[in-house]
């Protein structure tokens, strides 16, 4: 096949080729999609359309480990994208255009090396109008070396100023800046998949290469993502064209491209597609910022513990469920079932560690908020609420004996013993002989604590509204400890003293 | 025998029982790693190690629930979580765990997870949370786990600094499990009867009764009686009723 055959030759000689329409819009968003992604390497890079990514990796030479392993891992990294580089390094950027069109990949970093390694390049990497070439070539030129040996004032005038100059920037002894790549705003990316696809475990290949785009876009503007949105679309076939929204949640903000690919693998893992998918689009909400970290000294091991932890809690996350996995948190609240709140689980900042720090990244702020703003309230309402019986003979555990009259914290000062469990649902008791029943009668140990509180929010459909209970300590006849209450339905189990 | 490797043929017989994995049927194994103290010095006592093993998986067989199998261990998950800063992870609780209880324990609820997890994911999330740093204990409840599971678990908790506790139900005591350490609890008068069903060492010759964090010393039967007659039959209405109170000062 060679370029300028007429489609019926070239059928002529592959009968089973598939020919495609070229897509100048596709190419220029495919090159885009690159230039984000060579984000992660360094922030200068340069867009030459159709084909050609100018990256300025002085300044990331040290980071990776030398010019050999960047080069290796950006021609890696870009096969992985899906496309066939050819990658050359030199110290000028048109110097790096004519080794890469050549196809010599071995790096050269010093500008003394140019005139001896483009020297070697036959003419046609320069890609001059047919007519200069030619005329070249009737000079005798056949390679660049034999162009350099030429009085470049002749050069000039014999096929115009520009090759002169050309010739000059190659060679390092004219400057040649470059536009630079200004990274787009928002960050939505779609990749269209070269053929329709049904399998959720196929779709993380083409998924990971959207998020090692996402991570170099994400490293460029020094931020992070807390959640990401891959949209699959489908193949419209009879019913309307239908999406599956895929939601990624990441306990701290990140942009590691393992941890994201670790959480979505196991997203994928558990994901049914309803019919095959066309292509996927990811999309970048809100982009938290997260400052580079400076590696410590020492290498610490505490230092990650926050890290490791936040990628725990994503991993159950992913796979349990979102809601599956919490915290607690202790309200100051009369009803029990209002006195415990399960809450977002939040890393802690470590210091020293800043991918977890930030404003927000402080768990208790909302819930110390929210504490304080119930707490007035049920002053405010405090004949509402009724907490009789504080003088049973308790033994009350140490840590509670004398809570400061002061205490910021009203569940601390809580008059009564609670249980370590309690039931989400009080359950029934029967009742013989005027005592409550669990495999046996019970015996009340102490009590009655009369809780009296919520009317508040007996209208709302949720809350667990106006009670009016009495609680005992209970033990059954097998030695366990229950926490009960009477109410105007008879005796509930509420509780276990575990 | 025959695969006694030169080097440890030159082994005198005093240094192979210095390993920790090695003891004596006479006397408690030497734990690699100190324990974490119980908060029960009796119990710390027949312990190897001086406390819950570290990276090591310990069985609780209660014999129900509510006997006060968790207030056995609140100490340490407590020391765990507010002086080692170390995260707890709760893995598939049977009810769920109240937080101004375990906040009054000591425990820091900012550094406890509760993850629940059906069936199988239970024991996953387990070997997840113990391979993550900064987890410094694992409590899971896995009524029906399999002996595979198990063994995955203690060779995860190996791996590890972390304490694993694994409630089972008391009927599996006849069972064999991989756990080096098991202990069968049973409630008595107020306190906790600790059977230590299996340790590194010796047998323990008598049940442990401990004295766990109660809501109040339970009195001698008589004494208490009496609370139970003197229910307020209305608890509807909204008066200030002391009916009870007054009999537990003046129990007849």
């Amino acid at each position: 096949m060679l370029p300028g055959l007429r489609l019926a030759e070239a059928w002529g000689f592959l009968p089973g080729l598939s020919v495609r329409e070229r897509d100048l819009a596709r190419e220029q968003a495919a090159l885009i999609r690159l230039a984000c992604w060579a984000g992660n390497f360094t922030s200068e890079v340069s867009l030459l359309p159709p084909r050609t990514l100018l990256l300025e990796v002085a300044g990331s030479l040290r980071l990776f480990g030398g010019a050999a392993a960047l080069f290796e891992r950006v021609v890696a990294g870009c096969s992985e994208q899906g496309f066939a580089p050819q990658a050359a390094l030199a110290p000028t950027p048109l110097a790096g255009q004519w080794l890469a069109s050549a196809g010599d990949d071995r790096a050269c970093l010093d500008t003394a090396e140019l005139p001896h390694r483009l020297g070697k390049l036959p003419l046609a990497v320069l890609e001059l109008p047919a007519r200069k070439h030619a005329r070249l070539v009737g000079f005798g030129v056949r390679s660049i070396a034999d162009m350099l040996r030429l009085p470049r004032a002749g050069l000039a005038r014999r096929l115009g100023a520009d090759l002169a100059d050309d010739l000059a920037r190659a060679l390092g002894d004219l400057p040649d800046p470059r536009p630079r790549f200004v990274f787009p705003e928002r960050f939505a990316e779609r990749l269209e998949l070269p053929m329709p696809v049904d399998s959720a475990m196929a779709l993380f290949f083409a998924m990971r290469r959207l998020v090692a785009t996402l991570c170099g876009w994400l490293a460029v503007r020094a931020a992070g993502i807390r959640e990401c949105v891959f949209e699959l679309a489908h193949e419209c076939g009879r019913g309307p064209r239908s999406a599956t929204m895929l939601v990624l949640a990441f306990s701290s903000v990140t942009r590691s491209a393992e941890r994201i690919a670790r959480v979505l693998d196991e997203r994928l893992q558990r994901l049914e597609l309803p019919t095959t998918v066309l292509a996927i689009t990811l999309q970048v909400e809100a982009p938290a910022a997260l400052p580079g970290h400076a590696k410590s000294l020492f290498g610490a091991r505490g230092k990650s513990a926050g890290d490791s932890l936040a990628v725990l809690i994503e991993g159950l996350q992913a796979r349990l469920g979102k809601d599956s996995v919490h915290a607690l948190s202790a309200v100051a609240e009369h009803r029990p079932e209002n006195a415990s709140r399960r809450v977002a689980p939040t890393v802690m900042p470590f210091a020293g560690n800043p991918d977890s720090a930030g404003p927000e990244r402080f768990p208790s702020r909302r819930t110390v908020a929210r504490m304080r703003e119930r707490k007035t309230f049920g002053q405010d309402s405090g004949q509402n609420v009724r907490v009789v019986g504080a003088v049973f003979p308790l033994q009350l555990p140490a840590g509670r004996e004398s809570p400061p009259p002061s205490a910021p914290d009203v569940a601390k000062a809580a008059p009564g013993p609670r249980p370590l469990w309690l039931l989400a649902k009080p359950q029934a008791l029967d009742e013989a002989a005027g005592r409550p029943q669990y495999g046996g009668p019970l015996r009340l140990l102490c009590g009655p604590e009369r809780i009296e509180s919520g009317w508040w929010d007996a209208a709302e459909p949720d809350a667990v509204g106006d009670v009016r209970r009495d609680y005992f300590v209970a033990i059954s006849t097998s030695e366990e400890w229950l926490w009960i209450f009477r109410s105007p339905a008879g005796w509930f189990l509420h509780g276990l003293f575990a | 025998m025959s695969t006694i490797s030169p080097v440890s043929a030159s082994l005198t017989l005093s240094q192979i029982l210095e390993r920790s994995d090695v003891w004596r049927g006479d006397a408690l194994a030497r734990a690699p790693l100190p324990g974490v103290p119980t908060g029960f010095a009796e119990l710390d006592r027949e312990l190897p190690g001086g406390g819950w093993p570290r990276g090591s998986l310990t069985e609780i067989l209660p014999a129900r629930r509510g006997v006060g199998e968790l207030s056995l261990l609140l100490p340490a998950l407590a020391r765990i979580s507010t002086d080692e800063l170390a995260w707890l992870v709760c893995v598939a609780p049977p009810y769920p765990l109240y937080a101004p209880a375990l906040q009054a324990c000591g425990v820091d609820l900012s550094r406890l997870l509760v993850a629940s997890a059906p069936g199988r994911d239970a024991a996953w999330a387990c070997e997840r949370s113990l391979a993550a740093d900064g987890v410094g204990a694992v409590v899971t409840w896995l009524p029906e786990v399999q002996v595979r599971s198990l063994q995955r678990l203690q060779l995860a908790a190996e791996a590890s600094r972390t304490l694993l506790f694994i409630f089972r139900p008391a009927v599996c005591a006849s069972q064999a499990s991989p756990a080096p350490l098991r202990l069968v609890l049973a409630g008595e008068e107020g306190q906790v009867v600790v059977r230590l069903l299996k340790r590194r060492g010796s047998v323990q010759p008598v049940p442990l009764s401990i004295a766990i964090q109660r809501p109040l010393r339970l009195k001698s039967r008589e004494e208490s009686h009496a609370l139970a007659g003197s229910v307020p039959a209305t608890p509807a209405t909204r008066s200030v009723s002391l009916p009870a109170t007054a009999c537990c000062h003046h129990p007849s």
